[in-house]
């Protein structure tokens, strides 16, 4: 027995189905590609902006202090918890072979090369790239980037580059702040939980630790920088409506920032690798 | 067709005064919703032109045509007698300097206090002396009526109170045309009746050019020269207010109505109750 051949209407409306499909698919890449204009298009004025005047240097202090100064509590804070982690799971690890006196090392450069970095790069990302997102959201709403721009300043030049600037300058200075503390918060441990003396530690870190190492993850931190500047920035501007799109440009900007920063490390990791 | 160039009903202004933005058959679309549907509109320099209408046909749309917030989808829009149809925004800025606008909200900038958004314009774009904008912000406050609260912030103030600083800080570069949109909603009758007041004095003293975008016919009654009455993407009307409330025209007269004034049949507008204490 055949199965019944569909009529000329059910093909038809599968048909239309399929091409609505299509249609829904083809919107959402139009709009994600438009992002991804808008993305660029913004960093080329961010490009040129941070070259040509007007330069807002208050403005400019205002955010290094506020995106930079204001987030070493919560990346110093993470950082060192990690780092105490790091050696106990570590030392576990290790111990069945001996390797205890390798703890200092394998903190350090987990810390150094990708944790210090990346997990600087996630807490910024959450704490200035959604509060960037909120604030200029905000500004968007309430009128506020119009008014900017009838009295004929440009809000990507008072708004865009001072924020992204600062960001891009304070994640090296978070980075190497948290590298320092995650070591630290290593030592602590090394001393109180594994008997190790501080000597040991902080020898085998030296022996260890290369500039290469250094420069590599304070590298990765001016792009991951750049990254959440110009994510958050870009999803203020581009707000919409009321309040709650407030809300979601800023889950979007935590979101996307975050995976930005995750993909871009495995590329930025080649990359500095081959240099 | 109804397009303000075929209503019959739009006298010319009593005299010839120097054109100072003009409209030329603009269209403006947003998704499927057509919002201009071939605008056509001149204003003259120092009059106030009220653009009514009910919400949401398109009267903040038409204005931000002319400081190039929005760009239409065609048509030309001249202002000063340059178009700002597809210009950048470094082309646009030497006439944004030259305009003003006061957004509904006020949109003064919540981070800085009333001196500091007042100055703010001045300190962008000239290079006066600290006390040189000291001076000018106290003199602005003052003629909006709120002197003294240079330190307020805007979360301090009252809409009614928020509006005048916004105001104020409009005319710090004393501009040759200030647009206003909605500068009465959601406001209680008294102060709308302070902003309106306050329109009229700053056109007659500074010879302000004006563009009121308003729902309210009561602001409209007060401040206009001439009224442009918005409705399905083009103006069924545009006149004197005593002319609109003589227009026979069907949905003039139903809005007119509807805000509790007579229309089409020449007697003076009822007073709301609202204003017989005030």
């Amino acid at each position: 027995m055949t199965a019944p051949q569909p009529s000329a209407t059910t093909v038809f409306y599968r048909n239309i189905r399929w091409l609505r499909f299509v249609d829904r698919f083809g919107r959402k890449g139009q709009t994600t590609l438009e992002y991804m204009g808008y993305l660029a298009e913004l960093a080329g004025q961010v490009f040129v902006g941070a070259v040509t005047r007007p330069f807002y240097r208050f403005e400019l202090l205002k955010q290094l202090d506020e995106i930079g100064v204001k987030s070493v509590s919560i990346t110093g804070i993470t950082a060192f918890s990690t780092g105490m982690v790091l050696a106990l799971q570590t030392a576990y690890s290790l111990s069945a072979f001996g390797g205890k006196l390798f703890v200092g090392r394998v903190v350090a450069l987990s810390l150094v090369r990708e944790l210090g970095p990346v997990l600087t790069a996630l807490m910024v990302g959450g704490r200035v790239g959604s509060g960037i997102t909120a604030e200029l959201g905000s500004m968007t709403v309430t009128e506020q980037v119009d008014a900017l721009r009838s009295m004929a300043i440009s809000p990507e030049r008072r708004l865009v580059v001072p924020r992204v600037i600062a960001t891009v300058l304070m994640m090296p200075v978070l980075t190497a702040l948290a590298d320092l503390l995650g070591i630290l918060g290593g030592l602590g441990i090394a001393i109180t939980e594994l008997q190790m003396t501080v000597q040991d530690y902080l020898g085998s870190i030296w022996q260890q630790l290369q500039i290469s190492d250094i420069m590599s993850g304070l590298g990765k931190s001016f792009f991951f920088g750049f990254e959440i500047a110009v994510i958050g920035c870009a999803n203020g501007l581009r707000v919409e409506g009321g309040a709650a799109s407030v809300g979601v440009a800023t889950t979007r900007t935590v979101v996307l920032a975050s995976i930005c920063v995750l993909v871009s490390d495995f590329f930025l990791t080649k990359l500095f690798l081959a240099i | 067709m109804s397009t303000a160039a075929a209503a019959p009903l739009t006298p010319k202004p009593e005299t010839a005064r120097e054109t100072i933005v003009e409209f030329k058959d603009v269209w403006k679309r947003y998704g499927n919703k057509e919002i201009l549907a071939g605008v056509n509109l001149t204003i003259s320099r120092g009059e106030v032109l009220c653009v009514l209408g009910p919400s949401g046909t398109g009267k903040s749309v038409t204005i931000r045509h002319i400081n190039g917030l929005t760009q239409p989808d065609d048509g030309d829009i001249r202002v000063f007698d340059e178009s700002v149809v597809g210009l950048s925004e470094e082309q646009l800025a030497p006439i944004r300097r030259r305009l003003a606008m006061l957004f509904q909200g006020g949109a003064l900038f919540d981070s800085m206090n009333v001196e500091q958004n007042i100055a703010f314009p001045v300190v962008e774009h000239t290079d006066k002396p600290p006390e040189e904008v000291a001076r000018i912000v106290a003199e602005k406050l003052s003629m909006v009526g709120l002197p003294g609260i240079q330190k307020k912030m805007p979360s301090e103030l009252s809409g009614g109170m928020r509006k005048r600083v916004a105001l104020a800080r409009s005319i710090a570069l004393e501009p040759e045309i200030i647009l206003y949109d909605e500068p009465t909603t959601g406001l209680d009758p008294v102060s709308s009746e302070k902003i309106a007041q306050l329109i009229k004095d700053l056109n007659i003293r500074l010879k302000i050019t004006s563009v009121v975008v308003t729902h309210d016919v009561v602001t409209a009654r007060t401040v206009a020269d001439r009224v442009a009455f918005l409705h399905q993407g083009r103006f069924q009307f545009i006149g004197t207010f005593s002319a609109a409330q003589r227009s026979t025209h069907p949905i003039l007269q139903e809005y007119f109505r509807a805000m509790g004034f007579p229309c089409g049949t020449g007697v003076f507008p009822v007073v709301r109750e609202n204003e017989q204490h005030g």
